[in-house]
Formats: C-alpha cells, sequence, structure tokens
C-alpha cells in the first residue's frame, strides 16, 4: 500500500515517462529486497531516471513533496541498504550506464553511475588498464552502488578499496542541486568531500558522474590454489604470510562447507571437497617480483600444513579459481533457501581464535555456518544458511549472528568490511560507536541532507538523532 | 483447483534456492533493455513466489506484463550459482496466468494453427509460394509489416549456394549407413526451412547414419507450453511419441527450440525417458573429415549466433563450433553477444513486438560492428534465422542467415 502523497506518481511519471513509473503492487514488490535476504519492503514508487538531467528533476519534485527517497543500483548490495518503505520512493540509476570518457594516459575513466563494475574492467583492458576493486558481485553491481558502499573486494587487499580509486564526483543533493566534489586530477586542495561521500550509504546524495582512477594490468600474475586439514591452519598461514611482508594481490579463504556448494555449482573450479579450507594467493606484479615473492610464498604454504598446492599461471586456470570464489555467494542457495550474512573486520592475528569461536557458536545453535571472506584483511563474512519459513530457526539464526558480532567487536573488530551498516547492521553501531560519535555522524549528514530525506532509517540507528537532540547532546 | 496448487507447488520447487543475488542480471536481455528489475530473473521470481504465495494476485496486470515479457532464453540459468530452475517457475506460472485470465488473442491463433498439421500445413505452403514471388524480400523493412516481410525473406534458401555444389557432395556417400537415425522435422522447420532438413540429412548420411522418415510427427509443442498453454503441449508431446513409436538410434533435430522441448517431454508427459533420451541434435552427431567438404564456403566470414535453446537449455556449445571450425578456410566470427537472444523466442515477437525489437536491435548493432564484415550469420534455430535475418535486413545490411548445417554442403 503507497503512502505518497495523491498525484506524485503521474508528477514522476511527467519527467521519466511512464514506462520508467513503477507504482503497481508486482513492480514494488520487486524492489522489496536487495542482496541481502531479508523481511521484503516494498517502496512506494519506483522512478527510473534515463539522464543525469532526469534524475535532478526527480530529487527537486521529491524535495519539494516532502517525499524521503532510496537511490538504487543493480540491488547486490548485501546490508538492506537499497530497499525503502512504503512512503519512500526508489530511484534506481540503472539506465545511466554511459562510460564517457576514457583517459589512458593520465590512468582515468568517467563513468555514469549505473555502469557495471565488471564492464568497466572490460572496457579499459584492451587499453592495458583495469579498475582494480573488484567485488564478488562485480558482474552484476554498478560503480554508483560500489562508491555509496566503498565497496571492497579480494583485489583490495593490495590495490586498496573504492575510496582509494575515486578521483572526483557530481553529486545531486538531497534538494536537487548539484556540486562537484575533488579534481580530476585527483589532488584537490581543502577537506577530502570525496573521501566523505564515499561509503556515506546514500545518505548524502546521488552520484550522476564519478571519475575513477585506473590501473595499469599487471606484467605477470600467479595465483595459487592451498588446501588444508584445518581451518585453524589455513587462518595461521595467512597472518604467517602478512608477516613476511609480501603483499598478495588477493588472500582468501572458503571453508568446507562453501568449497561444497561451489563444486555442486556450475563454477566449480576444482577445490578439493575433503579440505577442511582452501585458501586461494595471487600474486601480482613484475615478472620477477611474482617469482622472488613464490620463493617465500610457496614454502611458507607446505611448512604451514598445506596438503596441496596447485599454481595457476594461465587466464583460464585464473579465471576458473576465481569464478568459484566469487559465485560463492549465490550458490549458498544449495544449502537453504534463506542466507544471513555478516561482514565484521577482525585483527589477522586473531583469526584463527575468531574462527573457533564461530564454529563453537554455530554448533552450540545447531546452524550451518559456512565462511567465505577476505583473510588477507580479516574481514569475515560467515553466512549462515536456513529456512526462514521455520521461525524457530531464524530465531536462533539472529541469536547466533550477534553473539558472532559480539565475538568480533570484543576481539578489537568493526560490524562491516565492505557490505556497508545499511539496514542489516545499524542496531549494532552503538556496538563500536558511543552517544558522542554517533551524534557526530548524525551533524555531519544533516549538513549534506538537513530534513534526512535520503536513505532515511539505515545506517544511524532508529531515532538516534532525534533523541540525542531532544537530549541536549547537542 | 489442485490443479493451481500443483502448480504454485512446481513454481515452489524450481525456484527454492534462489537467494536473490543478483548474478542473473546481466544475463538477462529484457533487463538489458529496459534496465528494470521487474523485467529482470530475480525480480521475476518475486512476481512468480507471490504469484505461489497468493501474496501477488493473477489479476494484477504488472504481474502478466512482466512474466509476459520474459523471452524464456534461460540465459539465467547457466550463470545461477544455485540452479534455479527458472524455465520450469516460468512455465507453471504462466499455465497459471493462462488459466485465470486466458491466453492472449493472437497467441491463441498461432498456438491454434500449430496444433493442427492440417492448418499449419497449407499457411506454410501459401507463405513459401509468397515467398517464391520475391515480394518479402522487397518488402522488407522495419515496420511491422516490413519486419514480417523480412522474416519470410530470411527464411530463403542461400543465394551463395549453387546447385552443383549439392551434387558434387552427393556423389560422395561412400560409407555404409548401418546405424539408424530418424530426423524431427517439426513445423516450421518442415515448411519453411525444408532446405535445411535436405541438408541435415546429407549430412547424417556422410556421418554414417541411415535417415528414416517418420510419418505422423508434427509440432513439438513448446510454443505452447511457453505460452501456458500446457495441455496443447501435452497432446502434441503424445502425437510425436506414438508417430516415433517402434524406432531406435537418436532422434536428430536441428532446431534448437524443438530440440530443448524433445529432450524435457520426460518432465511433461508419461513414458518420455526413452524417447528424450534418443533425442540429438545435429551438431552432436556430425564431426566431419574436411578433406570430405566443398572448398565453396572457404571465402566466407561467418560470425555464430547460439540459439538459446541450445547454448542455454540444452548446454550445447563446443558441438557446433568445432563442426564449423572444420570447414576449410572459413574464418568464423563468435562475438562476445553471441549467446544472448535475439528476440525471437518462439511467438514472443508477435506478442511483445516492442521488447522483441528492442532487445534484437543490441544484437544486429554488435553484427554491424565485426571486424571483419561477416558474409552470413549462423545460428541453428527457425525463429533465429527469421528474426536475425528480418533485422540485418531491416537495418540495410546485406549479410545472410543461414543454418549452421547448411555450411557442411
Amino acid at each position: 500500500m503507497t503512502l505518497l502523497p495523491h498525484g506524485l506518481g503521474q508528477r514522476l511519471a511527467a519527467i521519466v515517462g511512464d514506462r520508467y513509473t513503477r507504482l503497481r503492487p508486482g513492480e514494488l514488490a520487486v524492489y522489496g529486497q536487495d542482496g541481502l535476504p531479508a523481511e521484503p519492503s516494498p517502496p512506494g514508487a519506483v522512478v527510473l531516471p534515463g539522464s543525469r538531467e532526469e534524475v535532478i528533476a526527480v530529487v527537486k519534485l521529491l524535495h519539494e513533496a516532502g517525499v524521503p527517497w532510496v537511490a538504487r543500483g543493480a540491488g547486490t548490495g548485501l546490508s538492506g541498504g537499497a530497499v525503502a518503505s512504503s512512503d519512500s520512493v526508489i530511484i534506481g540509476l540503472t539506465r545511466l550506464t554511459r562510460i564517457l570518457d576514457l583517459s589512458v594516459g593520465s590512468r582515468r575513466a568517467v563513468v555514469e553511475p549505473g555502469v557495471v563494475n565488471a564492464r568497466l574492467s572490460a572496457y579499459t583492458i584492451p587499453h592495458g588498464l583495469v579498475y582494480a576493486p573488484d567485488p564478488s558481485s562485480q558482474t552484476a553491481c554498478t560503480l554508483g552502488g560500489n562508491v555509496a558502499e566503498n565497496a571492497g573486494g579480494p583485489h583490495c587487499l593490495k590495490y586498496g578499496v573504492t575510496t582509494n580509486h575515486i578521483l572526483a564526483l557530481e553529486v545531486v543533493l538531497p534538494d536537487g542541486s548539484v556540486v562537484q566534489l575533488g579534481s580530476p586530477s585527483g589532488d584537490a586542495w581543502g577537506p577530502d568531500l570525496v573521501g566523505l561521500f564515499v561509503g556515506s550509504e546514500g545518505m548524502f546524495g546521488i552520484a550522476t558522474r564519478i571519475t575513477l582512477r585506473l590501473v595499469p594490468v599487471p606484467e605477470a600474475v600467479r595465483t595459487y590454489l592451498a588446501d588444508f586439514g584445518s581451518v585453524r591452519a589455513a587462518s595461521e598461514s595467512v597472518s604467517a604470510i602478512v608477516a613476511t611482508g609480501v603483499i598478495p594481490a588477493a588472500l582468501e579463504m572458503m571453508d568446507q562447507a562453501c568449497v561444497r556448494a561451489v563444486e555442486a555449482s556450475i563454477y566449480a573450479a576444482g577445490y578439493p571437497i575433503d579440505a577442511a579450507a582452501v585458501l586461494i594467493v595471487e600474486l601480482d606484479g613484475s615478472r620477477e617480483g611474482v617469482a622472488a615473492d613464490s620463493d617465500v610464498v610457496a614454502p611458507l604454504l607446505a611448512a604451514h600444513g598445506a596438503r596441496q598446492l596447485r599454481v595457476a599461471d594461465d587466464p583460464a586456470e585464473r579465471a576458473r579459481l576465481w569464478q568459484g570464489r566469487k559465485k560463492a555467494f549465490g550458490a549458498m542457495g544449495r544449502i537453504a533457501p534463506d542466507l544471513a550474512v555478516q561482514d565484521a573486520v577482525v585483527p589477522r592475528s586473531v583469526l584463527p581464535d575468531v574462527l573457533d569461536r564461530i564454529t563453537v557458536v554455530g554448533e552450540r545453535h545447531d546452524l550451518v555456518v559456512s565462511n567465505v571472506f577476505h583473510a588477507g584483511d580479516g574481514n569475515l563474512h560467515p553466512n549462515i544458511s536456513f529456512d526462514r519459513r521455520d521461525l524457530r530457526r531464524t530465531a536462533q539464526v539472529h541469536a547466533a549472528l550477534s553473539e558472532i558480532m559480539e565475538a568480533c567487536v570484543a576481539q578489537g573488530g568493526s560490524i562491516t568490511g565492505e557490505h556497508g551498516v545499511g539496514a542489516d547492521k545499524r542496531d549494532y553501531m552503538p556496538l563500536v560507536f558511543n552517544a558522542a560519535s554517533l551524534d557526530a555522524m548524525c551533524r555531519v549528514r544533516r549538513v549534506w541532507d538537513p530534513l534526512e530525506r535520503a536513505n532515511p532509517g539505515k545506517v544511524l540507528p532508529v531515532n538516534a538523532c532525534r533523541e540525542w537532540r531532544a537530549g541536549g547532546v547537542e | 483447483m489442485s490443479g493451481s496448487e500443483q502448480l504454485a507447488r512446481q513454481m515452489d520447487q524450481a525456484l527454492a534456492s534462489c537467494v536473490h543475488c543478483g548474478f542473473c542480471l546481466p544475463a538477462c536481455p529484457t533487463y538489458l533493455a529496459t534496465s528494470d528489475e521487474a523485467d529482470s530473473p530475480r525480480g521475476r521470481i518475486v512476481l512468480m513466489r507471490g504469484l505461489s504465495a497468493g501474496t501477488l494476485s493473477p489479476d494484477d496486470a504488472a504481474v502478466a506484463q512482466h512474466l509476459d515479457a520474459c523471452l524464456g532464453c534461460r540465459g539465467c540459468e547457466p550463470v545461477c550459482p544455485s540452479g534455479v530452475e527458472y524455465s520450469k517457475g516460468l512455465e507453471a506460472a504462466r499455465a497459471m496466468l493462462a488459466r485465470r485470465r486466458g491466453i492472449p488473442f493472437v497467441a491463441r491463433m498461432v498456438l491454434a494453427v500449430f496444433r493442427r498439421k492440417w492448418l499449419w500445413r497449407p499457411i506454410m505452403a501459401m507463405t513459401r509460394m509468397l515467398r517464391a514471388t520475391g515480394i518479402p524480400a522487397q518488402l522488407a523493412g522495419s515496420g511491422r509489416l516490413g519486419f514480417m516481410m523480412g522474416m519470410v525473406a530470411a527464411s530463403r534458401e542461400s543465394r551463395v549456394k549453387s546447385r552443383e555444389l549439392r551434387v558434387e557432395r552427393q556423389g560422395k556417400n561412400s560409407r555404409l549407413s548401418t546405424l539408424n537415425s530418424q530426423l524431427f522435422t517439426g513445423c516450421v522447420m518442415q515448411g519453411l526451412f525444408s532446405h535445411v532438413h535436405d541438408a541435415t540429412r546429407r549430412a547424417l548420411e556422410q556421418a554414417g547414419y541411415n535417415v528414416q522418415e517418420v510419418r505422423g510427427q508434427g509440432c513439438c509443442g513448446a510454443l505452447h507450453l511457453h505460452a501456458g498453454d500446457d495441455e496443447g503441449a501435452r497432446a502434441l508431446a503424445r502425437e510425436n511419441l506414438a508417430a516415433f513409436r517402434g524406432t531406435e538410434g537418436p532422434i536428430v533435430v536441428n532446431s534448437a527450440g524443438c530440440g530443448a522441448m524433445l529432450k524435457e517431454y520426460a518432465h511433461l508427459v508419461e513414458d518420455a525417458e526413452d524417447f528424450s533420451a534418443r533425442v540429438r541434435d545435429i551438431s552432436e552427431l556430425v564431426q566431419p573429415d574436411p578433406s570430405q567438404l566443398s572448398t565453396l564456403n572457404s571465402q566466407l566470414v561467418a560470425a555464430y549466433d547460439a540459439p538459446c535453446h541450445l547454448q542455454h537449455a540444452q548446454r550445447i556449445h563446443a558441438q557446433p563450433l568445432a563442426m564449423l571450425k572444420s570447414v576449410p578456410g572459413l574464418t568464423l566470427l563468435v562475438p562476445p553477444g553471441s549467446s544472448q537472444c535475439c528476440g525471437s523466442a518462439g511467438i514472443y515477437s508477435l506478442v511483445e513486438p516492442g521488447l522483441s525489437r528492442e532487445v534484437l536491435a543490441a544484437k544486429i548493432a554488435e553484427l554491424a560492428a565485426l571486424e571483419p564484415r561477416p558474409d552470413v550469420v549462423l545460428t541453428g534455430n527457425p525463429g533465429c534465422l527469421m528474426q536475425i535475418g528480418a533485422g540485418l535486413r531491416a537495418a540495410g545490411l546485406d549479410i545472410e542467415v543461414r543454418h549452421p548445417i547448411e555450411m557442411l554442403d
């Protein structure tokens, strides 16, 4: 049931056209979730503007009408961030798919927010350049969404996350005005507003033009697949590799439950299904550098109990190893119809202990927990498979999720590495931030969006801003 | 009532493993055309789940619109990490919609024709006569009539191919034919592409098969099943099962859509397992010896277009390419969008002409931009041949369409 002002649908349609204005229950249901399996929350309307001018006009109209809105890309996010309630409008940016400029010499590209991550690299690779941040959903997710969530990915261990690759932004603010942030050459003066915007999870506005940094395709790449008889041995070798000073391009871990789901899928990569855990270690750089790093890493993996070490030097074999890893999340449907995903980050030194703890929590609640994560930067993704129609189990899942999160925080970790806070982890925020810190975030938000109409109810705990204001914290 | 419960159960089972990851979005031609998640596989799964759970009504025009707009190309199935059986869910959803609101008029007419040989045969004969006049080739264009004329014109046997070629080829049938096979002739293939059937028979004989003619066979019923007329599809399946009873050896199909359907008869009717297990696409059986092939195709640059129901539904991709690579001197291009649907999709191009043409536009643009410029587009499905052929003509491109098996002549 839509709770939007009367006639708003027609006024939106007057901007973007009937074909791109969605108001009927079936169409709204489709936008009721993103990649996070959660209770559906259909928006009041969906608009799909076809140009930056239409985005501006839509935001202005909603501002004047006093209607909250949520920007959405491909809806592959895993924190419930791109979902709206029935009094809000979803602004879908999937039609803005142009790559506006590629400057090979200065290694940068300008794109619209709806460009799919993997499409950009496919476009630039023939020119010897690649966009480094590679979320596992990169074949589907949009760069606008990557900017909003400050997305990570396996190769961010060496190359840095999204924020390290965004040079400048054109942003439509929640009142419909347009600002330019940063400078195309990447050396802007003054406060780092680009850095502030990246990872703001849709609360600060809509990026309509994104200037990004590209990196050269490495001269050499070598990918190892190592399998271990215990999760502890695998995680200890992760710490050992990092301690040597070698920075792998990627350092990923999958446990047995995850490996088995992938091996049952079309993306089967030949991971050994009897291993307790597998590591994917990728080295890249100059030929000499990769050879030297290999001489360090390969013996170290063996010394830590790797049962087998498979090497992929050719692109096809490497692609197969990576496809398995990157589609692992999607393969979880083979275990059970619903999936809860965590995204905690812990110091690498405590990885073995935290993984043990997660196993204990899973066993105590009798739940299937599978781990697939960016081991190199301590970014965990414990996945719990369940069937939400079983209400008792669902309650257990939520209890287990809280316990896992508390365990991570207790070990000096944080609640999200790359998926964002969104709706899913909003209530964990007080675990890591005190009231004064949360209040500071509220104030920053109100600088961009004084009326708090952009992606309301996400990231900052419900009513937090109002309560703190009333409580005189200001 | 139990019927709709059964359909709901079929939907639930087929779609149960979807975790909403969205990895299917870039594989969906209609999502790429509209950028609307309601036109994506994941979005349609939400609609279907709503139908089966009763939270969405089959009377919601939006539900029908977006399920109708699915091409049924199954491009989402091979990319799904969780192995969601999308097309089985869609069949059930469409049957449920058809029971509630009936099948749209145009679709009903087409389906009624292909249910009855005495109707489609004369219509095909008249179409052939029209085609022979050369008028369709003259009228081919981008308007609604022009496009249909383009489709008819595209079904004509290649101009490039000459009679002596076939004569030369027939003399080479030296091997003893000891293995039996039967050609599934279908409806449109029989009516408009009998020259492809002839080429298929020659290729089979060359491969050492004896090709038996099977009387009483007809349309495979895929058009009916995909439009929600599951009863019509079952009736046709039973007719075909009866026609092939008592035969042995591979049942050879040169139409990807029919092949996919025949291989899945077992899901539709009883006692079809043995039949389905015998069905083979022609490219699965023929591995030609290059030294036996004519060099008359050697000057050609060909672009391969993978029919959805070959690549996604039957998961056959390497075989037709291997077959074509054996053609002496043929330059074979496989553009990145080769496995992307052309928008034909059975009767889709008739009932959803707008979106069908939008999907086709991406295909034509890619073919037009290919370097080197192809002389011919090769694709193993009648709908694709006519759709791409008409699209090329509408765009004013002098590129022919042919069935891959014709390259072995």
